[in-house]
């Protein structure tokens, strides 16, 4: 539980409602309020709802991770946040809040800060009828399915979380727009996703009363509705010239190197790793790899070899599978063979 | 490891270098103009598993308390924030290929970047120096984080 400060930033809980906003304006509205914070506003609860679809990457990532022609064509912005998490698919379904308090507010540790600033989102859930719960792992779930995308990070002197109501989800979409080796790899990151992502269509304005309350309660501040300061607002125009340019989307630009790692959900992950012109790919649940198959390409001979390495992977945490496919995959001999899809799929 | 070192309950901290008490990080000077930047174990574990690590560019310069680099665990994104002023000539490429190095090894292959640095001697007095000194504020903290529930029994 975070600690009560009234005494601290204004004493109240501000609560802004942008609405519906552009793609870029639903992240640089946001962000303004984390620096608006970190220089003395109130601890802030914030709404946005975007207006149309678009991609957005985590601070650290690459936007490699994506399918950047796909999203060109399909008209999709794609804009790097300062929190993290990989690449996500945003659209009008889908209601955003984000909570945004001082930094020395929350607990040193980033789990137990995560933690923290989730489970009033997890009681307001539940107050709107979403059996929810927040596992081990720090996701808001119903049962072992992901029912809020989250994210968290520290700004300046403020620190936020950002999560989101998922009224309606396209998991086609969602897999779509990630940069993937092969169809193959698309299609069980797509199965994925439908197993163990759900949409909850809760009323979204019984929803923001839930969440205003459940943080209110959490934080021990009387919430209050607010809007963005002089400097906030000008900071937005700051963001916006710099989240819609090159330098800022490209300011991580590594590729993968023949491997590919998709997280669903905590826990829960699709790895593809080249095999010389074949890939295999290994799905892992609660940490382990309960399935693996090759896809293309593949040398003819080495498949009894491989159907080793298939039987010796599963099972293993996500580390050591890829540790084992990498080095398999790098030993020449086995790499000699045409692609053939049909040789592939017949281990 | 190699230099000295004073155990801390189950932490083995070295004590041939500096401490930013704020952020966790040790700061050791390998020339006179030059120090290399690391997590300490404390730092490492409130962290939790490291997922992401990215460096300021080499040539950048820092004042201590700006950022550089940014460190993402569990989704989410902090900032690395130098402890001393300096330019950064050195990324560490294998904490770059893989952040869980940092908390394997905090003190040897785990390290961050080194700066190059003129502001030592005026920065000095933010750090900390000294195997009592050292051993003492490591104590206080780890009971602060035990007394708040941040480090497991």
């Amino acid at each position: 539980m975070l600690p009560a400060r009234m005494e601290q930033a204004g004493g109240i809980l501000r609560v802004i409602d942008f609405g519906e906003a552009s793609p870029l304006r639903s992240q640089t509205l946001w962000h303004a309020v984390a620096y608006g914070v970190s220089r003395g506003a109130p601890a802030t609860l914030s709404f946005v709802r975007p207006a149309a679809p678009y991609v957005s990457i985590g601070r650290t990532r690459s936007p490699w991770e994506v399918d950047l022609a796909y999203c060109g064509r399909a008209g999709l912005p794609v804009y790097r946040r300062m929190v993290g998490g990989g690449p996500v698919y945003l659209d009008p379904r889908q209601l955003f809040f984000q909570i945004t308090v001082p930094a020395r507010w929350a607990p040193p540790a980033r789990q137990q800060a995560l933690r923290a600033l989730l489970s009033p989102a997890v009681r307001a859930f539940q107050a709107v009828g979403v059996p929810a719960a927040l596992d081990s792992y720090g996701e808001v779930v119903v049962d072992d399915r992901k029912i809020s995308g989250h994210a968290g990070g520290q700004v300046e002197e403020a620190v936020v979380v950002v999560g989101n109501l998922i009224e309606e989800f396209c998991p086609e979409r969602a897999a779509r727009i990630l940069n993937l080796p092969h169809p193959r790899v698309r299609e069980e990151v797509e199965r994925r996703i439908r197993r163990y992502v759900l949409a909850t269509p809760a009323n979204p304005e019984g929803f923001k009363a839930a969440l205003t309350r459940s943080y209110a309660d959490a934080l021990g501040l009387p919430p209050q509705a607010g809007e963005l300061s002089a400097f906030e607002r000008a900071t937005v125009g700051e963001l916006d010239r710099l989240f819609g340019s090159r330098r800022w989307l490209w300011e991580v630009d590594g590729s993968p190197k023949g491997t590919w790692y998709v997280k669903i959900r905590a826990g829960v992950w699709v790895c593809a790793v080249q095999v010389g012109r074949g890939l295999i790919v290994a799905s892992g649940v609660e940490g382990r790899v309960v399935d693996v198959a090759p896809v293309g390409g593949i040398a003819p001979r080495a498949r009894d070899g491989l159907a080793g390495l298939v039987a010796g992977v599963k099972g293993a945490g996500i580390e050591e599978a890829v540790r084992r496919l990498q080095a398999w995959g790098e030993d020449g001999s086995r790499l000699a063979g045409a692609w053939s899809r049909a040789a592939a799929l017949a281990v | 490891m190699s230099g000295s070192t004073v155990r801390v309950g189950r932490y083995e901290l070295m004590v041939d270098r500096l401490y930013d008490p704020e952020h966790h990080l040790w700061v050791l000077p390998v020339s006179d103009t030059r120090v290399r930047v690391g997590f300490d174990p404390l730092g490492v574990e409130v962290n939790g598993t490291l997922a992401q690590l990215v460096l300021a560019p080499l040539g950048t310069v820092v004042r201590r308390g700006e950022a550089f680099g940014s460190l993402e665990a569990a989704k989410f994104v902090g900032p690395l924030v130098a402890p001393v002023s300096g330019r950064v000539v050195a990324q560490n490429p294998v904490a770059l290929s893989n952040p869980a190095r940092i908390e394997q090894d905090p003190y040897g292959e785990g390290w961050l970047v080194e700066l190059e640095t003129t502001e030592l001697p005026a920065e000095r007095a933010y750090l900390l120096e000294g195997a009592e000194r050292i051993a003492l504020w490591f104590r206080e903290q780890v009971e602060a984080y035990r007394r708040k529930g941040v480090l497991a029994e």
